[in-house]
């Protein structure tokens, strides 16, 4: 009897997601309520999670509860801490999420909702969530090993020097394009500058508080630090009334880009204590709860979707970026989906804090789920603009015309309408000077928020709302660029030790110093030359990006691939090798593509063909970036065959019987726990 | 409810709070420390949240994009 009643609610959650996806897919006319989005996620999200989770977690990894977990085992009171399991869910999902998957999807509505939001919630279920569990399940098994040393002692050392290689490359590209987006979004706003150039007192403040006055004090201490930020942000509207102020925190694309490539510097050699941890705590507060408010103000609003399911630039012929639906709907979607760097913090601070074996399912499978989730409220808040408005905020300037009547007739033409006076009206209430060719995602995502946060709490006002939302977004941001820099600091280091040791020493100030410049001025270059970019940059470097996040995922499902096939259950492999395989086509497929069409406005090539008769000033330069955008995608498409190569070798020869299926986990000790639930 | 309930529910809230955050817990440490290392003496309170930010914020990502 109860079998028959849980098969009959599986049924109707099972029917109930079908309906939210036929409605979704097929209604045309008028708007679809953001209702359906949720429904058609959360449905198949616990759909996927009750048995698809459940059938990798017994069948292919076998999860023992019995078998001791790194936190138990090596407990020291510090980072291998044994952790309750949904208290651990939270601190792993507050790593893992961050700005991509806000940004991705706001970028990916030029092709309308529906690619976008399949793409989430199909690439989770078979991809992401499968990645980030197999990777924290191998990590767990190996006492917390990185991904790089896994693929090293599972794949082999090839390998592993390409995946190290790849991470280091991925993490200069995606400070670039990151902090290009909180360009963007400062650009020309005194409101939003002055808020986040208080972030740096704030923190240094709180990590005086932390380090000398009230030592591990972190919860008192953000506290103070998040009330000063709020305090911040109510005084930058005034700061955006007073003339003097405004002239002096009214700042151009290239001076902002100096300042964060100094901040970068900054935050790398100075110690921890001081800037990134403080900030590191205040962005996860105002992140997880921000996050939470606006999950919660969708669901109170359910609001329409405005924009239309498809859009006629699924051809290719997009103005925000160029490229048909397939494949780069899956290159800029990339974390919401599946995100390779999830992988390095599934193989990082997350398994030396599991409590049982058997908590990797819901913390791995699931926290990825959650990060999806985050994905849709991205899409809702990009669907929820009027078509008009999205476009003439995410379309560079170049395109859009000098004046609100160029913008509109070109809008026009893509079959959108924008009422005069809107863009004017709009800017106004949200406290900017213009919303024009605001490109990077961050300010049309932040109208959006506004729009939704402001409609469930309406006293702060809209241009409160949307500062808030630029606050937050830009604060998580930096504190991704800080921590960012200084780890590939860290793995800088670690190649050039090898090359001179004394450069390899992690705590002697000439090498922080030199490695924290070349760490800097490789994302700064790309940083720079994206700001000067007459298309806004975001175009460019944010494909390279998603090649770049995607191709590391590639990485981290050849690794899981590998272990899984080692473990005897080849039969199982599929479970990576599906996503592994559509990962790698639609991924090489977009590489190609920016690298050689004869499109200029898509291939790099092209662009620095058309570039060269073209008498332009700024020729030279521009045609040296396409052709090191064409090199470094060229390098990433590399690196991953050189490891989609290495690891087939080592599959063949274990299948092949000329291998022995040994895989080099640390031995099994039984838990002293209680066994049970 | 008694007081006591109060205090011990509230220090239980912000023990997941700080887990949730990353951050440090010498109460924790110091339970850990008594439990593995009797005899010796634990860091103070200074030294332990040096150690522990350094260990935190070390050679790999925690945060990703």
């Amino acid at each position: 009897m109860r079998r028959l009643l849980s098969g009959l609610v599986w049924l109707a959650v099972g029917a109930l997601g079908a309906t939210g996806f036929a409605l979704l897919a097929l209604h045309r006319g008028e708007p679809v309520s953001a209702a359906w989005i949720l429904i058609a996620g959360v449905a198949s999200y616990v759909i996927a999670y009750r048995f698809y989770s459940r059938f990798i977690a017994l069948k292919v990894f076998g999860l023992d509860a019995r078998r001791a977990t790194p936190a138990e085992r090596l407990g020291n009171g510090r980072d291998f801490v044994p952790t309750h399991k949904w208290v651990l869910f939270g601190h792993h999902f507050a790593a893992i999420a961050g700005a991509g998957p806000l940004i991705g999807p706001m970028l990916a509505a030029q092709f309308g909702y529906l690619p976008g939001t399949l793409w989430l919630i199909a690439g989770v279920v078979v991809g992401g969530a499968v990645q980030d569990f197999t990777i924290l399940f191998a990590s767990l098994r190996r006492d917390g090993k990185s991904l790089g040393q896994m693929a090293k002692e599972e794949v082999n050392p090839v390998a592993g020097m390409a995946a190290m290689l790849a991470i280091l490359a991925i993490m200069i590209i995606l400070l670039a394009v990151l902090a290009l987006v909180v360009v963007n979004a400062l650009k020309a706003s005194p409101w939003g500058l002055f808020t986040i150039a208080c972030t740096i007192p704030i923190a240094l403040l709180m990590g005086w508080w932390m380090r000398a006055l009230r030592p591990g004090r972190v919860l008192e201490a953000s506290a103070i630090g998040v009330t000063l930020l709020l305090v911040a942000l109510v005084a930058g509207r005034w700061v955006s009334q007073d003339p003097t102020w405004a002239h002096w925190f009214t700042w151009p694309g290239p001076r902002l880009a100096w300042a964060i490539i100094a901040y970068g510097f900054a935050a790398s050699v100075l110690p921890v204590w001081l800037l990134l941890s403080p900030r590191d705590y205040l962005s996860t507060f105002l992140k997880v709860g921000t996050v939470l408010f606006l999950a919660v103000a969708i669901l109170i609003l359910l609001p329409p979707l405005r924009l239309p399911a498809l859009t006629r630039f699924t051809d290719g012929t997009g103005p925000v970026f160029a490229g048909k639906v397939f494949p780069f709907a899956f290159i800029t979607i990339a974390c919401g989906a599946i995100s390779g760097f999830h992988a390095l913090v599934a193989s990082g601070t997350t398994p030396k804090m599991l409590t049982r074996e058997s908590d990797a399912r819901l913390i791995g499978y699931g926290g990825m789920l959650m990060e999806s989730f985050v994905g849709l409220m991205a899409m809702i808040a990009a669907a929820t603009l009027d078509p008009g408005v999205y476009f003439a905020m995410n379309v560079p300037a170049a395109t859009l015309g000098p004046t609100a009547a160029t913008a509109a007739t070109k809008i026009a033409e893509w079959g959108f309408t924008l009422q005069p006076g809107t863009m004017e009206a709009l800017a106004r209430q949200m406290g900017e000077a213009t919303l024009f060719s605001r490109t990077g995602g961050a300010p049309s995502l932040a109208v959006g928020m506004a729009a939704i946060l402001g409609g469930v709490v309406s006293g702060p006002g809209l241009a409160l709302w949307y500062h808030f939302a630029i606050m937050f977004e830009a604060l998580f941001i930096l504190t991704t660029v800080d921590a960012g820099t200084r780890v590939g600091r860290f793995m800088l280091q670690e190649i050039a030790g090898h090359v001179w040791e004394p450069l390899g020493r992690t705590s002697w100030y000439p090498s922080i110093f030199l490695t924290s410049a070349a760490v800097v001025l490789a994302w700064g270059h790309f940083l720079y030359q994206g700001v000067l970019d007459p298309l806004g940059g975001i175009n460019s470097l944010w494909p390279l990006f998603g090649i770049a996040n995607q191709l590391l995922a590639a990485v981290a499902l050849c690794v899981g691939t590998t272990i899984i096939v080692k473990m005897g259950k080849a039969r199982y492999a599929w479970v990576t090798l599906a996503p592994l395989a559509w990962l790698a086509s639609a991924t090489l497929t977009a590489g190609w593509q920016k690298v050689f069409a004869a499109d200029p406005r898509l291939g790099f090539l092209a662009h620095a063909r058309t570039l060269a008769g073209s008498g332009n000033p700024d020729a030279a330069r521009m045609i040296f970036n396409d052709r090191l955008d064409a090199a470094l995608a060229l390098l990433f498409m590399a690196v991953v065959m050189v490891v989609i190569a290495a690891s087939a070798r080592e599959w063949w020869l274990v299948l092949a019987g000329r291998k022995a299926p040994v895989v080099h986990e640390a031995p099994f000790v039984e838990t002293a726990y209680a066994v049970g639930d | 409810m008694t007081a006591e309930a109060i205090r011990s529910g509230t220090a239980r809230a912000l023990r997941v709070v700080r887990e949730v955050v990353g951050a440090p817990d010498y109460q924790r440490y110091l339970e850990h420390h008594a439990r593995c290392h009797p005899g010796a003496a634990p860091l103070d309170p200074r030294a332990f949240y040096a150690e522990f930010v350094t260990r935190r914020f070390g050679p790999g990502p925690t945060r990703c994009c």
